[in-house]
């Protein structure tokens, strides 16, 4: 198969980027996206021009390392993949494919296709963990745990952190990413007592790090390669309005009752 | 930050996978005063500890209520074909149901039985059903956990950092050299202690390996150059069921849930090898009956290879989508295979290094604060051959013993002084590889060689002419490695720069392993000869030392600890 390929190009995080041409030919329809880009690389450095940078490790769609917004969507045309599990298959012969980084505030461009996605670390770090009884190893049994509530929160655990939901969204919001992480949580017992103060946390880190709202498009479970749930999102937004309530009644500053 | 990175850290820690997230996270835990660091090439949360599917071994009995500690030390010891050092599996075993109730309470959501226990399901060579899991995601969930906690408790994260080397002056080290990756600037990072995390080395069977680009045992060759010795490299463990064309993996729960291996006639073939545990036998024994199977000519053709099936469509549409859905996710998009109404295509795959640093049962090596912990290290707990489920809980157990020996002895020394020039050498020796003159070889060519000697020679069936064959490619790769060109000359994420670090790294551990497996004249868990089938207790019951004295390769030995099970012949 043959293609060309638009793609962004962007010496470092300073300099100006754009959007450059190529042509690709001789692709196996088997091929992965990625194995697509080794054989441009290859190309360019037989060319002696440098090679495209992008984001991989696995290559089997979990560790969450590859981005790329395909065409206008990120991880590319087909539902439920990422980057990695892409084939060419999924084009037609001879299609002009575009390629760019993410696109949001909260994810700077580093070179090329690669951006830097550490802002997801800190709205964990603000928040996002289980603090309780973790200061040594318990010798009693385990917490019992309802097995429709385990299977909850490994759904929502399934997310892989790459993006895609931020990159997705008009606002270039997390709410998917807080929601996964909130519910998660929130749905074990370990994890619920400190729900309250862990997703006020939260949400107030994803908003000074600039990330946008949400204006309930769905476009980011559309794209998850994951299939996290909306419902994630609706579940972060109870708990946060609640627990605000709460806060808002108990803090001596704002009067209240 | 500038100011933080001036002062000496306490410990380094290199690699944040599991074991080295839970070595951060014990470390801090331990003593909190300490200044810990977590050094990782890629950002934690993406370590290849995220692919490990099917679970960790504990001895919980909440599925089989006889299960009990002492059979899992012996079924790990038997399994490890009795190369294991016996107390350091005692430890292994032992620390096994802290670790998963302590990982329960940070909120790691493991699977459930109906009594709202812990699940646990059958694994490869354990007489009872003891992994405990999360769907087939385990490694991914555990890995987000650690990490969280590593976060929360303040850990430094240098994310997107390449080790380099070790600064050692006489005996004593000093810290480590590393490359930013996002501005290409080399730096001294002066420490009291470093531990090695870095995971395996079987990504230089590159296409037939399950591992992640990144597996390049980066910490077991800068350990390696700096003078301190390997162990038991030539047991590399071929995983029976990778995906035809990628040799990405299909967890061994696929087959603990029931699935079938079958040849070209509609055997499942494993009756003639395996007749009681059938496709549940050990990794090294599945693996040999399936390359055995597709030698003599019961294998299925295609132009990227021969192949077998593994069947899993009398499980059921239900329990595929609900107990492997990766895998179904995995085989349809890698092989256009639904697993639902048709069998995988499978083959052997390079996927655990079961050798790596030498260490005690502490994670501490031959060189004073230098500390190794996980698929890296090689305490040994795995000997010839590890268990299914056996890998996260030796990264977990002893990820977490590293981190608190590092922590209670890290001020016994005193933090090194890393040179200017040191440096400054180091920044020169990659700006080498960028140079035109005498520098034509591409990096692409080299790695894929090397992958194809190694498993056409050094593979899961070997003998004496292949290895030699085997030695004299290395050498060769080596020789032309010398002459490899960096073409992209740019600071900021050189990744080909970085393709050409992780393949020096590979060719150097490359040599220890096919050396390893010329000297051992014996067939010993994942490591057959042909030409010396049998074990060979008298001479080779010992571990193989492979170290850089003035340069070049020199092998060595060392005693296996025995315990309470005297050696026996292996058989399932």
């Amino acid at each position: 198969m043959n293609f060309t390929l638009r793609i962004w190009r962007q010496k470092n995080a300073e300099a100006k980027g754009g959007m450059v041409s190529y042509s690709v030919s001789g692709v196996s329809a088997d091929s992965s996206f990625f194995e697509m880009l080794d054989i441009l690389n290859q190309q360019l450095v037989d060319e002696g021009a440098e090679p495209v940078c992008f984001d991989h490790d696995c290559r089997e769609g979990i560790c969450g390392t590859c981005s790329l917004y395909i065409n206008g969507r990120p991880h590319g045309p087909v539902k439920g993949v990422t980057t990695c599990q892409l084939h060419m298959r999924s084009f037609a012969d001879g299609e002009t494919i575009s390629i760019e980084p993410w696109r949001a505030k909260a994810f700077p461009i580093v070179r090329d296709l690669i951006v830097d996605r550490s802002a997801l670390d800190r709205i964990n770090q603000a928040g996002g963990y289980v603090s309780v009884n973790s200061g040594g190893v318990p010798d009693a049994n385990s917490i019992p745990v309802r097995k429709a509530d385990s299977d909850a929160a490994f759904d929502a655990a399934a997310c892989i952190g790459c993006g895609a939901c931020v990159a997705a969204c008009a606002n270039a919001a997390a709410m998917l990413f807080v929601g996964a992480k909130v519910s998660h949580l929130a749905l074990l017992p370990q994890g619920k007592v400190e729900a309250r103060e862990r997703v006020l946390k939260m949400v107030e880190c994803m908003d000074d790090l600039g990330f946008g709202g949400c204006s309930n498009t769905y476009a980011c479970e559309a794209e998850c390669p994951k299939g996290i749930s909306v419902a994630n999102i609706a579940m972060m937004n109870r708990e946060f309005l609640s627990s605000a309530i709460r806060k808002e009644k108990s803090s001596p500053f704002t009067g209240g009752f | 930050m500038r100011f933080e990175r001036m002062k000496p850290f306490d410990i380094i820690i290199v690699g944040g996978g599991g074991g080295g997230l839970y070595a951060a996270m014990e470390a801090m835990k331990t003593n909190p005063s300490l200044k810990i660091a977590v050094l990782s090439k890629v950002y934690p949360n993406r370590s290849h500890t995220s692919a490990a599917q099917g679970g960790a071994n504990a001895a919980l009995a909440n599925k089989a209520k006889d299960d009990s500690v002492e059979m899992h030390i012996f079924d790990t010891i038997k399994g490890s074909d009795y190369l294991a050092d016996q107390d350091a599996v005692d430890i292994l075993c032992s620390e096994a149901p802290k670790i998963i109730r302590e990982l329960d309470n940070m909120g790691t959501p493991w699977s459930r039985l109906d009594d709202k226990t812990i699940a646990q399901r059958p694994f490869g060579g354990a007489g009872r059903p003891r992994c405990c899991y999360c769907a087939d995601k385990t490694g991914h969930t555990i890995l987000q956990t650690l990490y969280e906690q590593c976060l929360k408790k303040g850990v430094v994260f240098f994310n997107e950092y390449f080790a380099l080397n070790l600064s050692v002056s006489g005996s004593r080290m000093k810290g480590l050299i590393a490359m930013d990756m996002k501005t290409g600037k080399i730096e001294g990072l002066s420490a009291r202690t470093v531990i090695f995390a870095t995971g395996g080395y079987a990504k230089m069977y590159w296409n037939r390996s399950s591992n992640a680009a990144g597996n390049s045992g980066d910490g077991q060759a800068i350990a390696y150059r700096a003078g301190i010795p390997l162990k038991d490299m030539e047991f590399v463990q071929f995983h029976p069921t990778g995906l035809r064309k990628s040799g990405l993996l299909v967890t061994e729960g696929a087959r603990g849930e029931g699935g079938y291996l079958v040849n070209s006639l509609g055997e499942r073939f494993m009756a003639r090898y395996a007749p009681e545990k059938m496709e549940l036998g050990p990794r090294d024994l599945v693996s040999r009956s399936v390359e055995t199977e597709i030698l003599e000519g019961r294998g299925f053709e295609s132009p990227a290879g021969k192949y077998m099936h593994l069947d899993l469509t009398h499980l059921g549409a239900d329990l595929i989508k609900s107990r492997l859905p990766q895998i179904r996710e995995m085989s349809m998009y890698f092989e256009g295979v639904d697993p639902i109404e048709e069998p995988i295509p499978i083959r052997p795959t390079a996927h655990y290094s079961m050798g790596g640093i030498d260490t005690d049962n502490f994670g501490r090596t031959v060189m004073e604060g230098v500390y190794a912990a996980g698929e890296c290290a090689c305490v040994s707990v795995h000997g010839a051959n590890r268990l299914g489920g056996n890998s996260l809980l030796d990264i977990l157990v002893f990820g977490r013993i590293a981190g608190h020996a590092a922590a209670e002895e890290a001020r016994n020394f005193e933090p090194g002084n890393i040179s200017e020039e040191e440096v400054r050498e180091s920044a020169e020796e990659i700006r080498n590889y960028m140079k035109p003159a005498g520098h034509f070889e591409r990096y692409g060519a080299l790695r894929e060689e090397l992958g194809q000697t190694l498993a056409n020679n050094v593979g899961i069936y070997r003998e004496a002419s292949l290895l030699q064959k085997g030695m004299s490619d290395i050498e060769e790769l080596r020789e032309r490695f010398k002459k490899v060109r960096v073409f992209d000359t740019s600071d900021v994420f050189n990744t080909n720069l970085l393709q050409v670090l992780e393949l020096r790294n590979m060719l150097d551990l490359s040599e220890t392993v096919a050396a390893g497996a010329y000297a051992r004249e014996e067939s010993r868990g994942s490591h057959t000869r042909t030409d010396f089938p049998n074990r060979d207790d008298e001479k080779w019951h010992k571990h193989t030392l492979a170290a850089l004295e003035g340069g070049k390769l020199a092998l060595g030995e060392k005693p296996v600890t025995m315990g309470r099970y005297e050696l026996q012949e292996r058989t399932y």
